[in-house]
């Protein structure tokens, strides 16, 4: 795969409570598969794929959480340089709504990007028995100064949307991305590497910013 | 609140340190059923690493002693017996937190940020003439000063290791993240300098073949003698002839048989080798092969730094535990250990019994009964908040020094010292790591490297505030103020690089590692250790080996993961959905099925 034409990876993390769908969302927009009887997720890391947004292809790496949701036990480090989040929940179980609340917290908690793109996703609106409405949803998502859509893995409905939407934002919020683009491309063969083996198989981040230095004299170079 | 579990595993470990998850992880690789617990709500235990913020709370925990006196009943069968758990052996001593700064009220009400910006702004620029605009530019951006409530306000830009520790390049544990594709996970920066201690400075020390060669204070005869040295230390190994007399020797008495000048040796002892005058001559070649065979792998030094802390590393084996079906559980106490004969057949916690194959534990949690002796070896760790490096230098750096004992009684200590690039702590500011093994306490065992090489005291009257904020432009230009506070200093020529100012510390005793357990414990329990005193990680990788060996002699140790490329869902196959509900898949839905090809 040509990386010339690749303006960038973004590293795009989905929370949320068990069941409410993270992974078929996943599949349905990478592989464009749907599993009725997905077991809770194993095996599941993340998935990449590339888009093109406003004639701007985009890597996406889209993070998983490997299950370790289910206790509420997601590993700091699994937020670490996320530059898109989706939160979601599934609205035919409130209770999934509800807990929005904390994941957000989570997310403010462990992400070290203050500007990361969040997007409120509400899934499986195939479902007859709806709990949370459109209305319920939309307001949270003003309230926290997100972006907000409906879907269904099943039908495929929002899906593309969602993901189009989220990286057009992030695009559109150069400090997120610029740096860390960069810093890859500083290095040379550290290209894209976050995502595939990197210098000698570990991830080397780029070298050290120059300092500004006042004087030279007693430096230690003298010394050696 | 207490979450049910399922019941039943293979293998359920609990601690989320660096050995318990490299097993986990090693568990799960290869499809057994793991349950990972741990009684913090954070990952990694006593080699966590933690924002300002959590740093703090753990503190406090630390101070309201846990009241583990709650009641247990147990349902017990025939010939059962229940072992009541406890933290006993996982003891943090000696927590002494100081600030050497001011919260913003007690600031001086003097308008400082056009003072400050005259003083040292305008002051320096008169001096160097070079200095750009820009320079300038930055420097009032910057000029804010560090408070304490500035400190606590960007807690989330601190990064602050229990456990610093680094990664020889070609060390078992970078060796292992490759193999085992863990890499993935992680991201790390290489240490830039190691530093040594001569003739009353800190310098750095030449580290590869052409620095030894560009190196312009050794002679020719001495690089020829120190190329010679090290290439029979690297190339024969300890076993070689050229040390047989020397086995029960030290290595300072066999470099002393070499008639190296003072310059060599210095370099070979204390910044290759490590070692002190006690170092065996076998575990100073080793150690001195160690640091060459990993040198011009990634950076200029033989050594690697996890970003944002060492704590990141047992979470990356956390998740691809997780990744291959291993359930996690934090905030969830080990109560106790339900044992047969030699056997350990459940554990309980919360009021959940879950049956279990092995339980690998590590040593915060252990019942007493099955504990032998205590261990006697503990650690000396300060970590500190500084406004510049130890060392001047053009760049940022990544330092490590190893400071061997001054005099009898004091043990060498082991200096780490971080800047923001690694996300330590926030531009402007350094983190300094110390370590060492404890003989009185943190605080005096630390005592004679921290008076060398740090200023650590209190900065508090209005005169004496010291423009902390332009700190990393690292200025050798005389520091009026500095020289004001620092009176006692006053023997040192004004142009000296002036010591770090400590703004904040923290000293503790942490438990080394060794625990062991007796020899009536029940085989099917596997202790892991806590972090030892070693620089690497290598102790805790090769225990997590020999434990999954013990469990599993006959599989494989973490075999190289996929990448999401290769992973092919097996649901191809299946002709659509389907819709009678509810039954689980059979066959658990190999997800991991790996494709020899990428997709790209």
């Amino acid at each position: 795969m040509d990386q010339e034409d690749v303006l960038t990876i973004l590293k795009i993390l989905i929370i949320g409570e068990s069941n409410v769908g993270k992974s078929s969302i996943l599949l349905r927009f990478t592989e464009d598969e749907f599993c009725e009887n997905m077991q809770s997720t194993v095996g599941m890391d993340y998935k990449t794929k590339q888009i093109t947004i406003d004639g701007n292809t985009v890597k996406l790496a889209i993070w998983d959480t490997a299950g370790q949701e289910r206790f509420r036990t997601l590993t700091p480090s699994y937020y670490r340089d996320g530059q898109g989040a989706i939160l979601m929940y599934d609205v035919t179980d409130r209770n999934t709504f509800v807990k929005l609340e904390t994941w957000l917290n989570e997310l403010n908690t462990y992400c070290n990007r203050t500007d990361i793109v969040k997007m409120v996703v509400g899934n499986k609106i195939d479902l007859p028995n709806r709990e949370v409405s459109t209305e319920e949803g939309l307001q949270f998502a003003r309230r926290h100064q997100t972006l907000y859509i409906e879907s269904s893995a099943k039908t495929a409905d929002g899906v593309k949307c969602c993901f189009e939407e989220l990286v057009q934002k992030i695009i559109q919020t150069p400090g997120l991305w610029d740096t860390h683009s960069t810093r890859l491309y500083d290095n040379g063969t550290m290209t894209a590497s976050r995502y595939r083996s990197g210098k000698r198989g570990m991830q080397l981040a780029a070298n050290y910013q120059s300092l500004p230095v006042e004087s030279s004299s007693n430096c230690y170079c003298s010394l050696l | 609140m207490e979450d049910d579990l399922p019941t039943e595993y293979d293998v359920v470990v609990v601690g989320t340190g660096m050995t318990e998850s490299i097993v986990a992880a090693a568990a799960s690789r290869i499809g057994k059923k793991v349950l990972h617990l741990d009684s913090n709500e954070y990952y990694g235990g006593l080699w966590a690493t933690f924002n300002f913020d959590g740093l703090q709370k753990w503190i406090e925990d630390l101070k309201t002693a846990k009241n583990n006196t709650r009641n247990i009943n147990v349902d017990l069968e025939e010939g059962e017996k229940f072992l009541k758990a406890s933290d006993q052996y996982s003891t943090v001593e000696n927590i002494g937190e100081t600030w050497y700064i001011s919260n913003d009220a007690d600031l001086p009400d003097v308008s400082w940020k056009d003072t400050q910006t005259e003083s040292s702004g305008d002051s320096a620029a008169a001096e160097s003439a070079e200095k750009t605009d820009q320079d300038k530019a930055d420097k009032k951006e910057n000029v804010k000063q560090w408070s304490i409530d500035r400190i606590k306000k960007e807690y989330r830009r601190f990064n602050i290791d229990l456990a610093p520790k680094l990664l020889f390049a070609r060390g078992e544990l970078v060796e292992l993240l490759i193999s085992s594709n863990i890499a993935r996970y992680a991201e790390f920066r290489a240490v830039s300098r190691v530093a040594t201690y001569m003739d009353g400075k800190l310098t750095q020390v030449p580290c590869s073949r052409a620095d030894v060669f560009a190196n312009k204070t050794v002679s020719v005869v001495e690089k020829r003698m120190l190329m010679q040295l090290l290439t029979s230390c690297m190339e024969q190994g300890a076993d070689s002839p050229e040390f047989d007399g020397f086995r029960d020797k030290t290595f300072l008495e066999y470099l002393n048989t070499k008639n190296l000048t003072p310059i060599v040796q210095h370099y070979v002892v204390q910044a290759i080798a490590m070692a002190t005058d006690k170092t065996s001559c076998r575990d100073g070649v080793n150690r001195t092969k160690h640091f060459l065979n990993s040198l011009g792998r990634y950076g200029n030094t033989p050594f690697l730094w996890p970003m944002y802390g060492s704590g990141e590393l047992p979470q990356c084996f956390c998740r691809l535990c997780a990744v291959f079906g291993g359930v996690y559980c934090l905030k969830r106490q080990l109560d106790g250990v339900v044992v047969n004969e030699d056997k350990c057949k459940a554990i309980i916690t919360g009021k959940q019994r879950l049956a279990l194959e092995h339980l690998v534990v590590g040593q915060g949690h252990l019942p007493p009964e099955i504990v032998a002796s205590e261990g006697e070896n503990q650690i000396s760790r300060g970590i500190f908040v500084t406004d510049r490096s130890i060392m001047q230098g053009e760049k940022e750096s990544l330092t490590l020094l190893y400071y061997p004992p001054e005099e009898q009684g004091q043990e060498p200590v082991t200096l780490i010292e971080l800047g923001p690039s690694t996300n330590a702590c926030p531009q402007g500011l350094f983190m300094v790591h110390m370590t060492c093994k404890r003989t009185k306490n943190a605080k005096e065992d630390l005592a004679y490297v921290v008076n060398k090489f740090l200023r650590a005291e209190p900065l508090y009257s209005t005169n004496a505030v010291r423009n902390l904020s332009d700190s990393h432009t690292q200025t050798v230009s005389p520091d009026k103020r500095h020289l004001q506070i620092d009176q006692q200093e006053k023997e040192e020529s004004p142009l000296e690089y002036p010591l770090p100012q400590v703004l904040w510390s923290l000293y503790l005793n942490l438990p080394a590692s060794d625990i062991k357990l007796s020899n009536s414990a029940p085989s099917n329990i596997h202790l892991c250790s806590g972090p030892d005193l070693e620089l690497d990680f290598d102790f805790a990788v090769n225990q997590a080996k020999s434990i999954f060996e013990s469990m599993y002699p006959d599989e494989d140790f973490l075999p190289r993961a996929p990448d999401p490329e290769e992973i092919v869902l097996e649901g191809d196959e299946t002709p659509g959905p389907k819709f009678e509900g509810g039954e689980p898949a059979e066959g658990e839905e190999k997800q991991d099925v790996e494709k020899a090809e990428k997709e790209e």
